[in-house]
């Protein structure tokens, strides 16, 4: 094996120009799709709460495609697919302006949001339903109840399978690649094929994710600790 | 959906069984096998992972611990490009797509199911080994005929699901040329050019039928053995989820 | 305070209560015992309307608590008026003792978070546990938890109060604890209803006692009548059945 050196790699000014792009890309795309996610996953949870069976059914077909279908997969039929079925006028200003970014936003954000709200629904459900009663019986409100007693502690519940989903979120942003979007490991390859120095750049890619990943489970331990005083009955 | 069906009727050995005879096994066939030797090699590798994470030996402890979080944290592809890198220099020899992905397979994969393992493991009531250790059975003996059929047995929901997981990963190989389901797919989309959506429809929906059905049986599965244990000595398998243990809460969505 | 006329309840084919005739009068205290599945739960479920009446009538303080045609603001403010006591406490864990029970004065009742804050310390005060205000529900033993929960009820102000079997999910030497709590309230006048197995506090404290089976009140007496001489042959078996173990 070759000597390992760093070096030709960071002090490069072209290399580290690009794997300085692809890491911003690959956090503006994590960014993005966190956020769709979360107010989809939001809005998911409200529709699944509302007395409807209709509604009750498509939020679990919903669901159920986006944890049965691979995301790669997700990935290819939302760019490839689904773009074009769109109106020609809407794919041209799409191709002049990332298109790959966005439908990664997109095909991320809402596969993660399936995710998202069935987390949020596992912590409503682990509430004892002596709460209700008793917040009912206090004489709050449904809405009040809910405000004060239900969602704090459905969000304290959720908080550890929100953290690793979006650590999962965060590490698919890497399959974004396939369409094209020049995120970290697609630009890893780049550098790798001109400097031929696959080591070092693998390294240098592999340190980025565990950073943001360690530091994604650290803060997400923290909370839960936080939390925990409040935690079990 | 006419156009579907052309595809379909078109296609449809290379979806199966992708260009063999003329190449090597493809589409659906090969997607399946990665899937099944994955899991099925990652599994014993799981469990030594796991009993060594269990292990009351700091020195074993700690290195498969770094090893299963440090997995973890770095992006599935990311490790495949690694394994594709460093196979053939430690080996001497190239290495094909698809060996490269049985071996990342299976030790991703085995990293997540140890977590399963452990959480199995660690689910039982302590008055288990307890038993089995009073009764004078040794640390191996108490563990290969009172522990470990217990855990595994609580664990193969949330083992099923893994699976399922794994078969989901195989896409992955698409980027590395391993000639999957997917990467049969993309053939089609390139020859055809000019119906993207549907090709990619049927593909959404293959893996769908596939990973529901399979969901179907895990959540089968899942009633089965609380039924089984209620009664028993088994505490509630926890859930995991992404390879972490969560508290007793659980999705009822296949 | 609260009357049940003619009150019944099925649960599908199942008929829990069974026309149900009877008033807890101001200021009384009512303990109704019997047998496990005698409906006793469901009837003081009843009360508040955590559990809904097919048929009759079921008044509290003069209102029609149970009649469907209450708004849900109106019930809201029933129910506050009315301080129930759960079996496993119910405490809110992610609140600290403080704030469980000052959270409901504050919100429903528009206090002061201020003067809730010192009623809560009275009211803490009261059952003993002044020095745990700032503790979390988890860090607390399940007696504590109990009068912590009494605490709560007692500051909407409630002018009666509902017990739901408040000791029986408690170690043996908590419960002392919890009915040394409840014993003051009533001494103090208030209004109230348990559902308990503590015959000793049945007797010491209540004015009279129901004694339920098979979803019928077959007996109501005052203490020393039920647990010297009881009438009906059921009652009757129950008592020699506690006094056998």
């Amino acid at each position: 094996m070759h000597d390992f050196n760093l070096a030709v790699i960071l002090q490069n000014p072209e290399f580290r120009a690009m794997l300085i792009a692809g890491a911003e890309l690959t956090l503006v795309v994590a960014v993005l799709s966190w956020l769709l996610a979360m107010l989809l996953a939001l809005v998911l949870l409200t529709v699944r709460l509302l007395p409807s069976t209709l509604a009750q059914r498509a939020v679990a077909a919903y669901v159920s495609y986006h944890r049965n279908v691979p995301t790669l997969v997700q990935l290819m039929l939302w760019y490839f697919g689904i773009s074009n079925l769109l109106p020609q006028g809407l794919q041209d200003w799409l191709n002049d302006h990332d298109a790959e970014a966005i439908f990664a936003v997109i095909a991320l954000g809402l596969c993660q949001a399936a995710y998202f709200s069935e987390d949020m629904r596992s912590g409503l459900r682990a509430i004892p339903p002596g709460q209700i009663e008793a917040a009912r019986a206090l004489g709050h409100s449904y809405v009040g109840a809910m405000r004060y007693v239900i969602l704090p502690q459905a969000i304290r519940n959720a908080i550890p399978a929100l953290v690793n989903h979006t650590v999962s979120l965060f590490k698919n942003s890497s399959l974004a690649m396939a369409i094209g979007v020049a995120e970290m490991t697609h630009m890893v390859r780049e550098v790798e094929s001109r400097s031929f120095r696959t080591f070092e750049v693998y390294t240098v890619a592999t340190v980025f994710y565990l950073v943001f990943s360690l530091l994604l489970m650290g803060a997400g331990a923290l909370l839960a600790r936080q939390y925990r005083a409040a935690a079990a009955r | 959906m006419l156009d579907i069906a052309h595809i379909l009727r078109d296609n449809w050995l290379l979806l199966l069984i992708g260009q063999y005879p003329y190449g090597p096994l493809g589409g659906i066939a090969a997607t399946l096998i990665l899937s099944v030797l994955g899991i099925s090699l990652a599994f014993p590798l799981s469990v030594a992972l796991a009993l060594a994470r269990l292990s009351p030996w700091a020195w074993l402890r700690w290195p498969v611990t770094g090893l299963v979080y440090g997995l973890r944290g770095v992006p599935l592809l990311l490790i495949i490009l690694w394994t594709y890198f460093l196979l053939p220099v430690l080996i001497g020899q190239t290495v094909s797509g698809f060996t490269t992905m049985i071996c990342t397979l299976v030790v991703y994969e085995a990293c997540y199911l140890s977590e399963v393992v452990r959480a199995g493991i660690q689910a039982l009531p302590k008055g288990q080994s307890e038993a089995a250790r009073s009764l004078g059975h040794g640390y191996v003996r108490s563990l290969r005929y009172v522990i470990l059929p217990q855990a595994l047995y609580n664990m193969l929901p949330s083992m099923l699901s893994q699976f399922i997981t794994t078969i989901q990963d195989t896409t992955l190989g698409y980027v590395i040329n391993v000639q999957e389901l997917t990467f049969a797919a993309n053939q089609i989309n390139n020859q055809l050019l000019t119906q993207p959506f549907q090709v990619f429809f049927i593909l959404a929906v293959t893996y769908f039928v596939v990973c529901f059905t399979l969901t179907s049986l895990a959540h089968l599965l899942e009633r089965r053995v609380a039924r089984r244990r209620l009664g028993g000595v088994a505490a509630l398998a926890p859930e995991i989820v992404d390879g972490v243990v969560m508290p007793a809460i659980r999705s009822e969505v296949p | 305070m609260i009357r049940f006329a003619e009150v019944n309840k099925w649960y599908g084919a199942y008929h829990a209560l069974r026309d149900i005739n009877a008033e807890v009068r101001k200021g009384e205290v009512v303990v109704v015992c019997g047998p496990s599945g005698s409906g006793k739960s469901t009837l003081i479920r009843t009360v508040n309307r955590l559990e809904e009446i097919k048929s009759g009538q079921l008044l509290f303080d003069g209102h029609d608590i149970q009649s469907r045609s209450n708004s849900s603001a109106e019930l809201n403010r029933l129910r506050s008026r009315i301080g129930f006591v759960f079996q496993s406490f119910n405490l809110f864990p992610h609140l600290s003792v403080l704030d469980n029970i000052t959270l409901s004065p504050v919100r429903i009742r528009g206090e002061k978070r201020a003067v809730a804050r010192q009623k809560a310390m009275a009211l803490l005060d009261r059952v003993g546990l002044a020095n745990k205000a700032t503790a979390y529900p988890a860090q607390l033993s399940g007696g504590q938890q109990q009068r912590v929960a009494i605490a709560r009820a007692l500051a909407m102000e409630p002018p009666a109060m509902l017990f739901d079997e408040p000791t029986s999910a408690l170690d043996p030497e908590m419960v002392g604890e919890v009915l040394a709590v409840m014993r003051g309230l009533a001494d103090d006048g208030m209004t109230m209803m348990c559902v308990t197995h503590e015959m000793g506090f049945a007797r010491d404290v209540a004015d009279r006692v129901w004694f339920m089976d098979e979803g019928r009140i077959l007996e109501t007496a005052t203490p020393e009548d039920f647990f010297t001489a009881p009438q009906h042959p059921r009652a009757r078996r129950f008592l020699s059945d506690l006094r056998a173990h």
